[in-house]
């Protein structure tokens, strides 16, 4: 019992010290904010002051944490006894919070008014067993993304199937100091990069039955078809030491045709490579149309004890202003009617292109431990890119083992 | 009389042992604690579940394959620090024209931070766009660019050589301490007496120098089993779990998988490990002595 006294201690000596610090002060609520780009911070940091404005008994705390480290430090927030009131989550998290009885249920906050706001689509992953434990704050599609340059060179046209793909990028990797292929082997998303071929191939990541997807004959089309472009050189060369970035810097150089990425790209291309020209187009079908829908929710946690002063700011952060300027200003895809309504969203022909996605977009699943399940994916795709096992053998096991985690 | 003199010098060391007791006895209680209960993705206790967590740990393949890497990581830094530590100390500890800012050149890789070292690194060594490859073949030295992370086996070497780079200033710093304490006369009588440089070497500074080697490979040992920075921010233990050593492993678990009592688990093997090297080196270090002090 030693230690739960030293906890205790230390708990009530914060308190006490914190108390000192703001004895009169009004009621604080302590927001983590997870970083987007230079732009994130200083954003909400300006949507507080405004609501300090309007609400001086209120004071709003924000705290910006860099995605690579935001689940960490929640972890050891939440392990600690110091959670934030309100915290940007990825989606894919928001099970294990909800069945830790970390997120709180935000139904009886919701007035039918304010979650009319919202796209449904975007509310759904928020659902869990009936009960809304987020809002979406921030979404994204994927698309396929060209260097309409060295198609021009290579005489060949914009690919909509696999095949296509396949054969544009014999083209492509002959001309001098190119790539027709930029394929991800490393780091975050390595799994997502597979998905796009294997939703496309008509598979799934999890089958009806909740067993894995991977031991299916789409899944070993889709990952043969990768590894065959890896084999004749289509790709970069050694796909495992190419993260996401690098994948996507190789892009901006103009040395690769093809690319499959998310929106937030496109202001880097305009900043960073201004003379490169590209299209934004669906990806590659082989049987269905899909693409990967990516949402961030907002999560308000049930241990905080100023949960109507912490609702008030959230009501207050989804005025249309706001959301537009956040939006535009991160390159997302609107999660509010209002927001998508806006003429920029149909006329931008970047943005417009990663949006009409998202009627046949597919969402990670919710479940729990996803990520090592997607780990467990991640390790089976970089051995099968370096050769270490076949394509067969290196699903089944994957499949073999997600089935595993999953109890199954 | 007997009795004040035998408990003043523990009353002198009470303080001092009542810090370190607090400092690292608690962190182990705490992690001995979690690793026999189940814990929850967000570090709150649950119910006792005894071994569990170490049969899950044994039970993993990727455990084993880690910890055989980390010995391999280990062995490979620390002895590959400490071969090119010594000779750089003692041409350091020579006077010529400007040693100082030779000193300064070795110390300079020490002042920068673990990560921004590997993070330089990562970037240099990038197979299109990174200095180490253009630099090679400016120079004719390579025809086409080679991946340097992007298969295991090469990739761990490639961390292994940084390890020893980033190792290198302050075990140097340990040796330079050393060399100029040892006493000039000695090496003056021997070259009176015909004794190459070799054998100044061999005779004299090893023997010499023994304290302060010991002292460098018990720290250096501590420091590098542990080290997360440079495989991390590297490969994060990748490809395929290739070069993860148990930090990044353990680091794997706790923070993205959520398996924090399996991640007690390990922490406390590894402090095991550690624990029982420190004691079996001292131990010899030791027998060492008093065998020199028999001899004598």
């Amino acid at each position: 019992m030693f230690h739960r006294k030293v906890a205790t201690f230390a708990a009530s000596a914060l308190a006490l010290g914190l108390l000192a610090g703001s004895a009169f002060a009004a009621t604080t609520v302590n927001f983590t904010v997870a970083e987007y780009s230079s732009k994130t911070g200083p954003f909400y940091k300006e949507v507080a002051a405004d609501f300090e404005k309007a609400n001086p008994d209120i004071k709003i705390n924000i705290e910006v944490v860099p995605w690579d480290s935001l689940l960490q430090r929640l972890t050891t927030d939440i392990a600690g006894g110091t959670p934030p009131d309100i915290s940007i989550i990825g989606t894919r998290w928001l099970l294990d919070f909800a069945s830790q009885g970390v997120a709180e249920p935000i139904d009886s906050y919701l007035t039918p008014e304010f979650k009319g706001a919202f796209i449904d689509t975007f509310m759904k992953p928020g659902i869990i067993k009936g009960k809304t434990m987020g809002l979406p704050v921030a979404a994204s599609a994927r698309a396929m993304v060209i260097n309409t340059d060295l198609y021009e060179k290579a005489g060949v046209k914009p690919p909509k199937t696999w095949e296509e793909l396949y054969q544009a990028s014999q083209k492509i990797a002959k001309l001098p100091d190119t790539f027709g292929f930029g394929l991800q082997g490393k780091e975050i998303e390595t799994d997502a990069y597979f998905y796009y071929a294997l939703w496309t191939y008509g598979g799934d990541i999890l089958r009806a039955d909740g067993k894995s997807g991977l031991d299916s004959p789409e899944a070993l089309a889709a990952v043969s078809l990768y590894k065959k472009m890896i084999d004749e050189g289509l790709t970069q060369p050694s796909p495992t030491n190419y993260s996401r970035e690098d994948v996507f810097n190789l892009f901006k150089q103009g040395k690769v045709g093809t690319i499959f990425t998310f929106p937030m790209l496109i202001p880097q291309i305009k900043a960073e490579a201004p003379n490169l020209h590209y299209a934004v187009l669906p990806f590659p079908v082989e049987k269905t149309e899909a693409t990967y829908g990516v949402t961030d929710t907002l999560m308000l946690f049930s241990s905080s004890k100023v949960k109507k002063a912490a609702w008030k700011f959230i009501e207050f952060t989804y005025q249309d202003k706001y959301r537009k300027q956040f939006d535009l200003g991160e390159g997302f895809l609107p999660v509010t009617k209002n927001i998508a309504a806006l003429d920029y969203f149909k006329t931008d022909k970047d943005i417009a292109g990663f949006a009409a996605g998202l009627p046949y977009a597919k969402f990670a699943p919710v479940i729990a431990n996803w990520e090592e399940i997607a780990d467990t994916t991640v390790r089976a795709l970089q051995q099968i890119y370096l050769g270490q096992v076949s394509p067969a053998d290196g699903l089944k096991a994957a499949a073999k083992k997600i089935n595993e985690i999953r109890g199954l | 009389m007997t009795s004040s003199t035998s408990l003043k010098p523990l009353a002198m060391i009470l303080p001092g042992l009542a810090l370190a007791i607090l400092i690292i006895g608690y962190p182990i209680y705490d992690l001995g604690y979690a690793s026999l209960h189940e814990v929850s993705r967000f570090g709150q206790l649950r119910d006792f579940n005894g071994f569990n967590n170490f049969r899950d740990v044994f039970e993993d393949p990727l455990f084993y394959g880690s910890l055989i890497r980390t010995l391999i990581w280990t062995f490979a830094v620390v002895g590959g620090t400490l071969a090119l530590s010594l000779p750089i100390a003692m041409m350091l500890n020579e006077e010529f024209y400007g040693r100082g800012l030779a000193r300064v050149i070795i110390m300079l890789p020490w002042s920068i931070s673990l990560t921004m070292t590997a993070v330089v690194w990562r970037w240099a060594l990038n197979g299109r766009a990174g200095l180490f490859n253009a630099t090679l073949m400016d120079l004719g030295i390579l025809k086409e660019p080679i991946e340097w992370l992007g298969e295991a086996n090469q990739a761990f070497t490639v961390e292994i050589l940084i390890g020893i780079l980033v190792s290198i200033p302050f075990t140097t710093t340990i040796f330079l301490g050393g060399l100029s304490a040892l006493p000039q006369d000695t090496y003056e009588a021997a070259a009176v007496d015909g004794a190459t440089r070799w054998k100044q070497f061999r005779h004299i500074t090893l023997p010499l120098m023994k304290p302060f080697i010991n002292i460098a490979v018990v720290l250096n040992v501590i420091y590098v089993f542990n080290s997360l920075p440079i495989i991390w921010v590297m490969t994060e233990g990748g490809p395929a779990n290739g070069t993860d050593i148990l930090v990044t492993y353990l680091y794997k678990l706790a923070f993205r998988f959520g398996q924090l009592g399996k991640a007690s688990a390990i922490s406390l093997i590894m402090f095991g490990v550690l624990l029982i090297f420190t004691i079996i080196y001292v131990l010899l270090v030791m027998r060492g002595e008093a065998g020199a002090e028999a001899e004598e």
